[in-house]
């Protein structure tokens, strides 16, 4: 199955259509895997696939534009690559997307299970839940820098004039950082889940995301990357959205 | 916990066509309604960024009220209905977080509804005075 | 009688209320092991709760000394117009109990930024009210090097005393003044045979350690090379390792709401060299990375006579993609040609 993963990549580049190609291949420790980028057929004798190939690749697309990208995908990097192409940051011509099967432990009967739990809690109960999670947030942004849809060349968070929240580490500064993210991502996080693994102080970042997935489904019908020729959600709007919020 | 003489204060983003003209007619017709609105004028609803709501409850408004014109009459076509959608996730969200559900509220108003902007206001302040001051991020 | 460098063994129950006695009258900061998320520095409530497990606190101790924000100064108005008050220094006594010989021995480092020819008041005062009291690590894990940095899981440099866990007794080692007057009267002094168990559980901890770093040396040969791109190409430019590493100590200062604060900043991150003017001189991963390892394993040394690195591990330990700047330096060639 390997060798005709690095085949099909050496192929690529025999026939000069990628200038580069994302794969994974086995970290310092001879255990785990870490992303690999391959310029030659060289290169693609280190590729590997294991249940240790967590990453999802798309992340790198961001600073590749210009160039001709070939990556392995699993089956939610194929649904980032979806969203990157629905929002036009990429040209499919550009794009050379190798699908592997991946081998999941298989997925709960209920997504949004932890996010119901919250969501049966009081609102008390809930604000003291996340003020005690933001509590550890080092606003390091690593979830921000490994997730394959924030894109921006300038994040809200970086900017100065103006300063739209607080660069200190304190609960207001945290809460509005973790919120914003979140609601940029809304219709857009295919719930990958890899700013949850990422986060070295582990707050539970993907029941953030799944809420509004769980919300913009039920509100609009809504699902992240499920086609390219989908428009994305808060582009576009319908004449029946929910309106009973509004006074 | 709730200070002595303590009021409550609320920012508004009204829509320039229809809701920031309702509140005017309110005035010019003297129809009385509490101060504690402090109206920021955006072209549309469909202007106001949801950072601007996290803001000011981030920053201390015991509230937000978001105002524009009625589905079919936006002066920009459109503008209302992206607000719509945008508007209602942020809400569920801000709840989720734990934040009290009144402090965040939508309205549509049109230029000659001057009567309902008076009876909104003086409404939403009294919901606020029942949820008491915003402590979300404690001191600062 | 001079009161450093003593050594007092104790038994469990002792040390349970000497701790006691402090958690009345201090803050006492202690790792503690959140499940599932990780170990962190927490409030201690509980003399009990003292830390003695195996796992490495996520942050390092280092954020009680250079804070992640901190408030310089305060623009204010009175009837004679606006002027700026001073932050306050704190005031109130901390003890932290549990650090690692590693994350103590980074304050000695930082010490040579912040308490040198440059004094800054708030570093300094956090370091004379707050009483470091570490514990002797016998479990490194495969990310740690600190023998390889000059340091060792056994050494109390940075700290006032360090305590090491041997069956159900602690030997302390009372290194200050300031550990002295916690421990300078607890347990006993010990004895020859127990002078010599110490001696071979302090090998037996260093020899835990398997893995070995060497930093080559003449790195500075090395900079021109193209290695460093694909060294750093699965970087993410993301704050973990600087944020989570005891020695490194970039900030940033922003003025926000009429305060001046000094905050953390990362040379990893994309705008860390941008310039008012739009000029960034270091635009891409490969400039970044190459001068975090630079800094630490060739300009810090010249600088200052050691590496700003001192083996802890949590840079590898916690990248989100498992970079390993150790080898990554220990591989750097040093012929011009790769």
């Amino acid at each position: 199955m390997i060798e005709e993963l690095r085949n099909k990549v050496k192929e690529l580049f025999a026939s000069k259509r990628v200038d580069v190609v994302l794969g994974y291949q086995r970290a310092v420790d001879g255990v785990s895997a870490k992303p690999l980028f391959i310029y030659n057929q060289e290169d693609a004798e280190r590729l590997v696939w294991d249940s240790y190939c967590v990453y999802n690749l798309a992340c790198y697309l961001k600073e590749l534009a210009g160039k001709k990208v070939g990556i392995i995908a699993k089956a939610c990097d194929v649904k980032s690559i979806a969203v990157l192409l629905q929002e036009n940051q990429w040209k499919s011509q550009d794009l050379f997307v190798i699908e592997v099967e991946e081998v999941k432990p298989s997925a709960p009967a209920d997504k949004y299970e932890s996010v119901r739990k919250l969501e049966a809690k009081s609102a008390s109960e809930r604000l003291k839940f996340w003020e005690e999670e933001f509590s550890r947030c080092i606003r390091c942004y690593a979830c921000r820098q490994v997730c394959p849809m924030c894109y921006c060349p300038r994040c809200v968070a970086d900017q100065s004039m103006p300063a739209w929240f607080s660069r200190a580490n304190s609960l207001k500064g945290n809460l509005s950082w973790n919120v914003t993210r979140a609601m940029h991502l809304a219709g857009r996080c295919i719930d990958c889940g890899e700013c949850e693994r990422a986060c070295p102080v582990g707050i539970p970042l993907r029941d953030l995301n799944k809420k509004i997935e769980k919300d913009v489904k039920e509100l609009f019908n809504y699902e992240a990357g499920s086609s390219v020729e989908q428009k994305p959600l808060l582009s576009c709007f319908d004449k029946n959205d929910p309106t009973d919020f509004i006074k | 916990m709730t200070k002595e003489g303590w009021e409550p204060n609320i920012i508004g983003f009204l829509c320039n066509w229809c809701s920031y003209a309702g509140a005017d007619l309110a005035g010019t017709s003297r129809m009385e309604y509490p101060p504690n609105i402090k109206i920021i004028r955006v072209p549309c609803s469909g202007r106001v960024n949801p950072l601007f709501v996290l803001k000011c409850l981030m920053n201390g408004a015991d509230g937000v009220l978001i105002s524009g014109c009625h589905i079919g009459d936006c002066h920009y076509s459109e503008g209302n209905f992206h607000a719509r959608r945008r508007f209602a996730v942020l809400k569920r969200f801000l709840e989720y977080l734990g934040l009290d559900p009144r402090r965040f509220q939508m309205s549509w108003v049109s230029a000659s509804e001057g009567d309902k902007w008076s009876k909104l206001i003086k409404e939403l302040v009294e919901e606020i005075k029942t949820a008491g001051p915003n402590e979300v991020t404690g001191d600062d | 009688m001079s009161k450093k460098f003593m050594e007092r063994i104790i038994g469990r129950e002792e040390l349970i209320r000497v701790i006691e006695g402090l958690l009345g009258n201090f803050q006492v900061v202690g790792p503690r092991e959140l499940p599932g998320k990780g170990v962190f520095y927490q409030p201690m409530k509980n003399a009990r709760d003292i830390y003695l497990g195996g796992g490495f606190t996520i942050e390092p101790v280092k954020k009680f000394f250079l804070s992640p924000s901190e408030c310089f100064f305060e623009q204010k108005r009175n009837e004679s117009g606006e002027f700026l008050e001073e932050a306050p220094l704190a005031g109130d006594k901390r003890i932290i109990i549990g650090a690692r010989s590693c994350e103590a021995r980074g304050l000695t480092l930082l010490d040579k930024v912040f308490d040198s020819d440059y004094k800054d008041s708030f570093y300094i005062n956090n370091r004379k009210r707050t009483t470091l009291i570490g514990i002797s690590c016998d479990s490194p894990d495969k990310d740690c090097f600190c023998t390889s940095m000059g340091g060792s899981p056994t050494e109390g440099r940075g700290m006032d005393a360090l305590i090491f866990e041997i069956g159900d007794q602690f030997i302390i080692e009372v290194i200050s003044d300031k550990g002295s007057d916690i421990f300078g009267s607890a347990g006993s002094e010990l004895n020859e045979e127990q002078k010599k168990l110490w001696e071979s559980d302090k090998k037996k901890r260093k020899e835990a350690l398997s893995r070995k770093v060497a930093v080559p040396d003449g790195l500075d040969k090395a900079f021109g090379s193209p290695y460093w791109e694909r060294a750093s190409s699965a970087c993410l430019s993301c704050g973990v390792c600087t944020y989570l590493c005891p020695t490194c100590h970039c900030f940033d200062l922003v003025d926000e709401e009429r305060k001046r604060l000094r905050c953390y900043d990362g040379c990893a991150f994309a705008d860390f060299t941008l310039h008012a003017s739009g000029e960034n001189p270091r635009p891409t991963k490969k400039e970044r990375y190459r001068q975090r390892a630079y800094h630490k394993f060739d300009y810090f040394k010249k600088n200052f006579g050691e590496n700003l690195c001192v083996g802890c591990g949590r840079c590898i330990r916690h990248c989100p993609v498992k970079i390993d700047i150790a080898d990554i330096v220990a591989n750097a060639p040093l012929d011009k040609e790769s």
